[in-house]
């Protein structure tokens, strides 16, 4: 059995848990291609046109897995820490998917709410892991052998400092990388800029104008919100915002809180036009930025319209000014 | 201490009885106006939805009027609106407003937590007294909604435009007046006899489509141009599940005990999306496919980027129940025209689905 994983939204958190336990269940995984014009535009024609983009993305990845494989996996995490939730959208993404693309293969659902008690969510992956498997064992070994490559792949993002596409090029070899990817790094690094969103907008290099090649190719060094640490972290989400909401925006609130402190010369901010949790977590860094008035921070919003050279020249201001900045070491207002 | 709470609907009436009666002061809110509007839009995150800017403009409104405590209805939960309370607090004591945010969200707190919030803004009034406050609240409630049901069959079938809101009106002042259960109880039965007098056209056999979608903006007639009454004006009846009444009783009582008042509509929904995705997404579905053969259609309101609506709205047209559903974001840069003119169009389509006959196999494209 083939088992279809699109290249979107939880892809980059998750993946080598994913790739694992189908793998040890005995089903193929097959990957969509990095996103391009023809898929955003796919996706977008499904759906009412106020989704998200990284929605959007998701559903074009879907559509480009249809005739490939003969089941595609969608989960929907609704919390994967007690309290904590995640958006809507991951929730209602199989429905949503099944409503939109009536011609998809038959979808592995699996129902990640850590609230509802283990015993729920083991049944649920128990349930998932049985359609590919009969033996429950094996679905067990499985379960167990995906969470620790779940814990290495983040082990590995820490330790090295790597980005997820790095680690994931790391793990499975060139098969996954995209054309060339050169890490040698500038030769003479100008800067260090933060970037902080969620990993679906920042590692995907079309939706982003290839924001990272490009501001390494100016020669500035790239930090993400997977090279902090969880302690600190903790300590910057509860500096922010007090407490925990959202799972995933948390950790962009909390890298840009650290960034934002140390460690890097300017943070962007990336998201996605009309995300309803970024809308108000980017603003809480925004308010931060602003009350510590030490590091310059920037919103970049992401949309399917957004014009490349309009990207370009706000980093490239945004750049000029850090590097001024640094230069003469002295407060300049943003 | 002076409370504020934002306007929902016709919330302000019971509230301001409720504390009055409690000797405590309240601050109404002045009405919804495009002031309040425009001061929630100027200090909100732009990409937030009508709700969040709407009640922010009334916690500043009601801030200069000197309230110091403000309370934010809203759980926590996959929508946004759990924490509403936080960001707004965080912007009113950047714009250098002296005041104490209070969360009132059942799924949390439960029942003790919600009852020790309800004794402290209460100034430590014993229990009994404020148990019978409070249901002398909820009768007022229940009256201005039982006259509101009444109003929407009326708007319909009125000869002169114009007369049920007049009356409602009124009635919304005599409630807001009335002081104890008797006289409480005179004003709702006679409105509801002024409005069973009203002149009505005899042969009428008005559309019904109904209302449903996010809560505030289903409730709150100023972030939806009124549309019911403007569906009333076509002469179209107008029908909703949702209404502060019921909505009060179920979820401050009700629901911390595990009773759920929804659970028919979830079960209808559950072909099409098998879990709660927050907000009332999961209702609006389950709203379509239950009342498909007693509508003739459905405005579906959403607030813009609301996230549950979203995924309903993408979600809805892909039900086998077949019935006609009209989507209206709603957001500050909406206008009266733009609304009017594809309610007029809506209510055409209606009428020719009519005409042709429900069981014919006639296509319409929404």
């Amino acid at each position: 059995m083939r088992v279809g994983i699109p290249r979107a939204l939880l892809y980059y958190q998750y993946y080598p848990a994913w790739k694992t336990f189908f793998e040890e269940l005995g089903a193929e995984v097959v990957v969509s291609p990095p996103t391009t014009q023809a898929m955003l535009a796919e996706g977008s024609a499904r759906v009412v046109a106020d989704t998200c983009l990284p929605v959007k993305v998701f559903l074009g990845h879907v559509l480009s897995l249809v005739d490939k494989c003969d089941r595609i996996f969608i989960p929907a995490v609704r919390s994967v820490e007690k309290k904590v939730y995640n958006c809507s959208k991951f929730l209602g993404l199989p429905d949503m998917t099944k409503a939109v693309i009536p011609e998809a293969p038959p979808l592995l659902e699996v129902d990640i709410d850590v609230n509802e008690g283990k015993s729920r969510l083991y049944q649920s992956i128990y349930a998932m892991g049985r359609s590919i498997n009969w033996n429950p064992f094996k679905v067990r070994q499985a379960g167990l052998a995906a969470w620790q490559a779940y814990l290495d792949y983040r082990e590995l993002m820490s330790g090295s400092k790597l980005t997820p596409p790095e680690a994931l090029a790391g793990m499975y070899g060139t098969a996954e990388k995209e054309p060339e990817v050169t890490r040698t790094g500038p030769a003479r690094v100008k800067g260090t800029v933060a970037l902080i969103g969620h990993p679906y907008l920042i590692y995907d290099e079309y939706i982003n104008h290839r924001l990272i090649r490009r501001l390494e190719q100016s020669g500035n060094r790239i930090v993400t919100p997977e090279m902090v640490a969880t302690p600190e972290l903790k300590s910057a989400i509860a500096e922010i915002t007090g407490g925990a909401y959202w799972t995933y925006e948390e950790e962009v609130v909390g890298a840009g809180g650290h960034y934002l402190q140390s460690g890097a010369d300017g943070v962007i901010g990336i998201m996605a036009f009309g995300c309803g949790p970024d809308s108000l977590m980017m603003d809480m860094v925004r308010r931060h930025s602003v009350g510590l008035g030490s590091t310059p921070f920037m919103c970049l919003t992401l949309e399917e319209h957004t014009a490349e050279a309009g990207v370009v020249t706000r980093l490239e201001a945004f750049t000029d000014m850090i590097y001024r900045r640094k230069k003469k070491d002295r407060a300049v207002c943003v | 201490m002076r409370i504020g709470i934002p306007h929902i609907g016709n919330l302000y009436i019971p509230l301001k009885a409720l504390f009055k009666k409690l000797d405590v002061d309240y601050v109404t809110p002045p009405p919804n106006t495009r002031r309040t509007l425009s001061l929630g839009v100027k200090y909100s995150p732009e990409g937030l939805c009508i709700p969040f800017k709407l009640t922010l403009g009334n916690f500043i409104e009601i801030a200069e009027l000197g309230a110091d405590t403000l309370v934010m209805p809203g759980s926590y939960g996959t929508c946004r609106l759990g924490y509403y309370a936080k960001t707004q607090d965080k912007i009113l004591k950047d714009l250098g407003y002296n005041i104490e945010m209070i969360q009132m969200g059942v799924s949390e707190q439960k029942l003790l937590g919600l009852m020790k919030i309800i004794k402290r803004l209460a100034n430590n009034a014993s229990w009994y007294k404020i148990i019978s406050v409070y249901t002398f609240c909820q009768k007022k409630m229940n009256a201005m909604d039982r006259i509101e049901r009444l109003v929407q069959k009326v708007r319909a079938v009125e000869i002169e435009k114009g007369t049920a809101n007049r009356i409602f009106k009124e009635a919304l002042d005599a409630i807001d007046k009335a002081d104890d259960s008797r006289t409480l109880k005179e004003v709702q039965t006679g409105y509801i006899e002024r409005l069973n007098n009203v002149e009505k056209d005899p042969d009428a056999r008005p559309l019904v489509v109904g209302i449903t979608g996010e809560f505030y903006v289903v409730l709150e007639p100023f972030s939806n141009y009124d549309i019911e009454s403007e569906l009333g004006k076509l002469g179209v009846e107008v029908r909703r599940t949702t209404f502060l009444s019921e909505w009060t009783k179920f979820s401050l009582f009700l629901n911390p005990l595990g009773i759920n008042e929804k659970d028919r509509i979830h079960r209808a929904a559950l072909p099409y999306l098998k879990r709660d995705i927050g907000g009332d997404g999961w209702e609006s579905i389950g709203e379509k496919v239950l009342h498909s053969n007693e509508y003739d259609g459905i405005v579906h309101l959403a607030p813009f980027t609301c996230m549950p609506e979203i995924i309903a709205q993408n979600i809805m047209p892909t039900t086998r129940e077949n019935i006609p559903v009209l989507t209206i974001i709603c957001d500050e840069q909406m206008t009266k025209t733009g609304v009017l003119t594809r309610l007029e169009a809506f209510v055409d389509l209606l009428k020719h689905k009519r005409r042709a006959g429900n069981g014919s196999r006639l296509k319409i494209a929404v």
